[in-house]
């Protein structure tokens, strides 16, 4: 039984030797598995897909002509609002002008 | 590619790209002391410097402050992961035919065509 018991032995270090595995026959906690585990990292990165931002580039690049439609289409509809008189009012310059409007309200 | 040329995103989403950005950076050297601070064979004094160690990293160094999200909305729950999308944003692209290979489930009839969008 021993025999056999101490083949088995020489026979799991050999298998250790041959896959380049750490020989632990106490199963000792020696923190090889942190070493072992694959990175994680590297995958991680690259989850989110990479999203141009299309008004970046045009401000970046000012010659190409882009245009964001995103804004374009908000500064079309601020100039709407003003043409209805419905745009921001003027910040006030002296403290009159602001009593004046705190007053309105 | 320039940083300011991306979208911006989601805050959460924003913070997770942080955290695996830092998980990437530091992940060799946290195993380093991960390896030391777990080595039972090794003096209890040196362990312990390697898991104060540990400890003296960023939050955003960490593995497990790492979650998917969905890449289009932000959203936390519900994520299919393997498109980044999370289960209204799969079923939307799903629906137009964005995604290779899914296709809207149909039990009336049996299919023996294989697996593109109808």
């Amino acid at each position: 039984m021993s025999a056999l018991s101490s083949r088995l032995k020489a026979l799991t270090r050999l298998r250790c030797e041959i896959f380049q595995t750490s020989y632990n026959p106490q199963n000792l906690r020696t923190g090889a598995k942190y070493l072992r585990k694959h990175l994680r990292g590297p995958s991680m990165v690259k989850y989110y897909p990479e999203v141009l931002n299309l008004s970046a580039i045009a401000r970046e690049f000012p010659k190409m002509g882009i245009v964001d439609p995103k804004e374009a289409q908000r500064l079309a509809d601020v100039e709407d609002r003003k043409r209805r008189g419905k745009g921001t009012p003027k910040k006030a310059k002296t403290k009159a002008d602001s009593r004046r409007t705190a007053k309105k309200r | 590619m320039n940083n300011a040329l991306k979208a911006m995103r989601n805050t959460r989403v924003m913070r997770d790209v942080k955290a695996r950005e830092g998980v990437l950076k530091n992940e060799i050297t946290r195993r380093a002391y991960l390896y030391v601070a777990r080595n039972t064979t090794l003096p209890p004094q040196v362990r312990h410097q390697a898991q104060l160690q540990l400890n003296t990293f960023d939050k955003y160094t960490r593995p497990t402050t790492v979650k998917n999200r969905c890449s289009e909305t932000g959203r936390g729950r519900g994520i299919i992961s393997e498109f980044a999308l999370c289960r209204f944003q799969f079923r939307l692209r799903a629906l137009q035919g964005e995604l290779n290979g899914v296709r809207k489930a149909c039990c009336t009839y049996i299919s023996i065509t294989p697996a593109y969008p109808c």
